[in-house]
């Protein structure tokens, strides 16, 4: 009797142990850096500073309020598509993956991602939560394909001080900034004649994005659609050459800094060399924190504005983001009840990502007055409304920011003929679309 | 046992017999399928559809690809012979088991002991305008101020800089290895002569280490074809594509494009490229050479 | 006549050489500077070096950088990895290059110099023509995230056996006709008698294969994909967040100095052997 009762009861324990199973383990791959030794272990998001720092409290505070599953973070050199071609090719592919909205139809067009609609409604998580900039970039072929995370967008960040010395600072203390072509031209022209700088800060060499944003962000203010046919880029009409001729005349007027990398802009702006830097929302907590700090050329006198509008057909500016997708592959039911908590977790958590300097992808964010307390966002807010990208369908969208980038700084740096650059970026981009 | 030495026989080829293996699996193997993938048009997911050598039409009908092309003959003809006198020159200078020499060897090799990414960026801080080095010397001196890295002619210049100062470790390396081979009694015999140090340079030294000398020639020939990281991260290729060597646009067309039957096609040109340019090198010389 | 310790040079080279001497110390500076740069980089705040580079000229400055490396919670797996690979891949190398160098200078067989040709010909083939092939080949055959994967390509790099073949050749027949005197098997002339003779080549053939394992990018980006399995050149890249070099510099040039300390170990324990007291003349 009693070996009876004793098998039975291992039995029993044998069953429990096995319905008490291992823990579920989500393979979750992203850019944005590695930071370990600061905040390997942290679960306080509102102590962390920076994109590493918070998603990675992020993703340690969603295992700490989810015992049984488990996270495991690898990280990759910004942008990642390499290694995840390489990754995806031998059908080793993660679970989650961070991804830019630009990537996305090049990957979903292959059925290399699958649909997340079930998914989120799962989670209780709407379409409509999501700002229109970043539902437009998450959406193709009518279903969603990436979880919203953010949207970025270049900006006009100003340096008051020097503002404030050619004369173009109101009563209030906020920045006189331009509201048309003509406008742009005749306050740079101040500027430069008061101060002796350059009005903008540009990154103008080893650069192809700063050039199409600003050419897209034109281009789109005009209300100019150049990929009418998502298959081949339309560049025939006087708007591209209006948008080309503005770029050219900022550098021929000397209303820009001339020659920067990327690294050489940021620290330029930083050390007063211009008035206002044309760069990303990623730069707004480091030049927000120099602001705060004395004896520096930003000093007390730092704000953040979206590019103005130059054009008067319509306010609009080039925006892109980033999202969370899922590659393809077998994954059981309980792995993808995780990812769906994942999801939710990063939704719900996305005011903390906005600290961050990107827009949030969820709308309910911007009410929020810890949001508003946020500094300078309030100024650049309506890019969610105003934010647009490339029509959905557009593929290769990396490939023709760096085609169109270099055949625009070969105009705007004098180079090349307007003329020429347009006719060799319409070759380049359509040879290149047409033949995918 | 002396003249089965030299008799040929399939045993001596067990000494290649493990090489030999590792080289047909792991690069005649793979460059054939690499030739079939430029025969098709595919991504890396799949799906092949042969098309011919449409690839390779594609690909010599592409201004940027003969840009290329172009960019990198270019700067091979300049890189290369500098970095084998330069070698030349230090090796010659520093053979000897002196610790100022050590220690001056020791020098001129640590930068090859760095990545591409490092070296990419101290050359870029040499070159920037505004805060470079250059720019800095320039307007002290009062000379015109030079973009380098964002000037047509100049960026290619700039990436042939970097790429002398990062490479130098090896040629110099090889011709001292080669040096230490020379059999000290050639010297002895000049020495009795009382040669003067001209002749012993120019009839002694120099044509001893020729076969090293060939060497290395054909061996920067082959690396500098091959140029990427320098350019990719100090210029972007740019501006407008007069610095972009013909790997980048391999890069570009396989990696970024997606089109991987291109770029396949386009590192089969670059394979023919180097194949006649080191062979030829390889034959002029080893035919003067050859008693 | 014995052979005798003897410097390359006999003495009335020296006042010649002292010109080439100075030159090569004027190139000795610009080669130094921007090491010691980079390493003055290392210790400065990256916030700092942000704002502007000419900071790295005055204090405060910081171990952060290397506390924050060393924290960095793979780190010392991926120097592991690259150890483990770079290791294995010039062993690799010395071995398969040096046996068939010796065949391909001093022993016939059918086809010596076809093969040879052909071998040659491998040398001109650039990584791009063959990695995808490679990477299709390697996921069949499951050695991805393995260091048999990493380490097998770079194996068949005709540069070695190209390398050898010369400095094999160089060394005068007649040392092999003294140990053929005495009937020695070919193997044991190759292992005991030559293959000492060519130190300086092993070693400049063992310090480069090193180095170009060391640092290889593009294989193990798209072979060891798996953060444990990452080499540290992979590993540093990956933890770098966007704009690194703007944001992130005194960290970089950190990475940097960590990347290349084994490279320098490595060299300083290989390069007695390529200027050696004794000079590699022929001993008769």
């Amino acid at each position: 009797m009693k070996s009876v009762l004793l098998a039975t009861a291992s039995v029993a324990l044998l069953g429990m142990a096995t319905l008490a199973h291992a823990d579920t383990t989500i393979e979750l791959q992203r850019f944005f850096g590695a930071c370990d030794a600061d905040y390997g272990t942290n679960t306080d998001v509102a102590s962390a500073v920076g994109e590493c720092g918070i998603i990675t409290s992020l993703v340690n505070k969603f295992e700490a309020d989810n015992p049984g599953i488990k996270v495991n973070v690898t990280t990759v050199e910004w942008p990642g598509y390499n290694q995840l071609n390489a990754q995806l090719a031998s059908n080793a592919a993660p679970d989650v993956v961070s991804m830019h909205y630009t990537a996305i139809s090049d990957y979903q067009s292959r059925g290399l991602l699958i649909p997340l609609d079930d998914l989120l409604a799962s989670q209780g998580i709407k379409p409509d939560d999501f700002t229109d900039a970043a539902r437009g970039g998450s959406t193709k072929e009518g279903k969603m394909f990436a979880l919203p995370f953010d949207n970025w967008a270049m900006l006009f960040h100003v340096n008051l001080n020097l503002m404030k010395e050619a004369g173009l600072v109101k009563e209030d203390g906020t920045p006189i900034l331009p509201s048309s072509v003509d406008e742009f031209f005749a306050q740079g022209k101040q500027f430069k004649e008061k101060t002796g700088k350059p009005y903008l800060v540009q990154v103008y060499a080893n650069e192809t994005a700063a050039y199409t944003r600003m050419f897209y962000t034109t281009m789109m203010q005009q209300k100019y659609d150049f990929f009418a046919d998502p298959k081949k880029i339309d560049l025939s009409g006087p708007e591209a050459k209006a948008a080309l001729e503005f770029m050219k005349k900022t550098h021929d007027d000397g209303l820009s800094s001339l020659g920067m990398d990327y690294t050489a802009a940021v620290s330029g702006f930083s050390s007063g060399k211009g008035g206002i830097a044309v760069n990303g929302t990623w730069l707004i907590g480091d030049y927000d924190a120099q602001s705060k700090e004395e004896g520096n050329a930003l000093s007390g006198g730092y704000t953040v504005y979206p590019v103005p509008q130059f054009f008067a057909a319509k306010n609009a500016t080039y925006v892109d983001g980033h999202g969370w997708v899922i590659p393809r592959g077998d994954r059981d039911d309980e792995k993808m009840a995780a990812i769906g908590k994942l999801f939710k977790f990063l939704k719900d958590n996305d005011f903390e990502w906005a600290r961050t300097g990107h827009l949030p992808a969820v709308k309910s964010v911007f009410d929020m007055p810890e949001f508003k307390a946020l500094p300078h966002r309030d100024n650049i807010a309506p890019i969610s409304v105003i934010g647009q990208s490339l029509p959905p369908e557009v593929m290769r969208q990396f490939a023709i920011q760096d085609i169109i980038g270099e055949e625009v700084g070969a105009a705007v740096n004098g180079d090349k003929s307007i003329d020429d650059a347009i006719e060799r970026i319409e070759t380049r981009v359509n040879d290149l679309l047409g033949n995918i | 046992m002396a003249e089965s030495y030299r008799r040929s026989s399939w045993s001596n080829a067990l000494f290649i017999l493990p090489y030999m293996s590792v080289f047909i699996t792991l690069l005649v193997f793979p460059l054939f399928w690499g030739m079939w993938l430029s025969l098709n048009k595919t991504d890396l997911f799949g799906g092949a559809k042969f098309i011919g050598i449409k690839n390779y039409i594609r690909v010599f009908n592409d201004p940027v690809f003969a840009q290329a092309v172009w960019n990198t003959v270019v700067f091979v003809l300049v890189s290369v012979p500098t970095l084998v006198a330069l070698g030349l020159f230090l090796a010659l200078a520093l053979n000897k088991t002196t610790k100022g020499s050590s220690f001056l060897r020791g020098l001129f090799f640590s930068s090859s002991v760095l990545s591409v990414t490092i070296v990419t960026l101290i050359w870029r801080f040499v070159f920037v305008p505004g805060d470079g080095l250059l720019y800095l010397i320039f307007t002290k001196m009062g000379w015109e101020t030079i973009n380098f890295l964002s000037t047509e002619g100049w960026s290619l210049f700039a990436v042939g800089v970097a790429t002398v100062w990062w490479c130098l470790g090896l040629p110099m390396m090889l011709f001292l290895a080669s040096l230490q081979q020379i059999p000290g009694d050639l010297y002895e015999a000049a020495a009795l002569d009382n040669a003067s140090r001209w002749r012993i340079l120019t009839r002694i030294t120099l044509p001893s280490i020729k076969s090293t000398i060939l060497l290395v020639t054909v061996v920067q020939i082959v690396f500098q074809f091959q140029l990427f990281g320098q350019a990719q991260l100090m210029t972007n290729g740019g501006p407008s594509g007069t610095s972009r060597p013909i790997v980048m646009y391999i890069y570009e067309t396989g990696f970024i494009r997606w089109d991987v039957g291109m770029g396949a096609a386009a590192s089969e040109v670059l394979f023919l490229i180097i194949l006649v340019a080191a062979m030829v090198q390889y034959w002029v010389t080893s035919n003067k050479e050859e008693a | 006549m014995a052979g005798k310790r003897k410097d390359t040079y006999s003495p009335e080279w020296l006042t010649a050489n002292r010109w080439f001497f100075w030159i090569a110390a004027f190139l000795a500076c610009v080669m130094a500077a921007p090491v010691l740069w980079v390493t003055a980089l290392s210790f400065k705040d990256n916030a700092l070096l942000m704002r502007g580079t000419e900071a790295v000229f005055s204090a405060p400055y910081t171990l952060k950088n290397y506390f924050d490396l060393l924290h960095s919670s793979l780190v010392f797996r991926w120097v592991l990895n690259s150890m483990v690979v770079a290791i294995g891949q010039t062993a690799g190398v010395l071995i398969l290059a040096s046996l068939a160098g010796y065949a391909f200078a001093r022993l016939e067989f059918p086809f010596r110099k076809t093969i040879f040709v052909i071998v040659l010909f491998g040398l001109a083939v650039p990584e791009q023509a063959v990695i995808i092939a490679r990477h299709q080949m390697f996921s069949w055959l499951q050695l991805h995230n393995t260091y048999w994967g990493l380490m097998l390509p770079g194996m068949s790099s005709a540069f070695g056996v190209f390398l050898m073949t010369q400095f094999f050749r160089a060394i005068p027949r007649e040392i092999d006709e003294a140990a053929l005197l005495d009937n020695t098997p070919r193997f044991r002339i190759f292992w005991k008698v030559l293959m000492p003779l060519t130190m300086p080549a092993q070693a400049t053939l063992g310090i480069f294969t090193f180095l170009l394992a060391w640092n290889d990018y593009w294989w193990p980006l798209i072979s060891a994909t798996k953060k444990d399995m990452y080499t540290l050149t992979i590993g540093i890249a990956s933890s770098q967040r966007n704009f690194a070099q703007s944001e992130g510099l005194g960290f970089l040039a950190a990475q940097a100095v960590f990347a290349a300390l084994p490279a320098v170990i490595v060299y300083i324990f290989f390069q007695r052997h390529i200027v050696t007291a004794v000079s590699g003349g022929a001993v008769k």
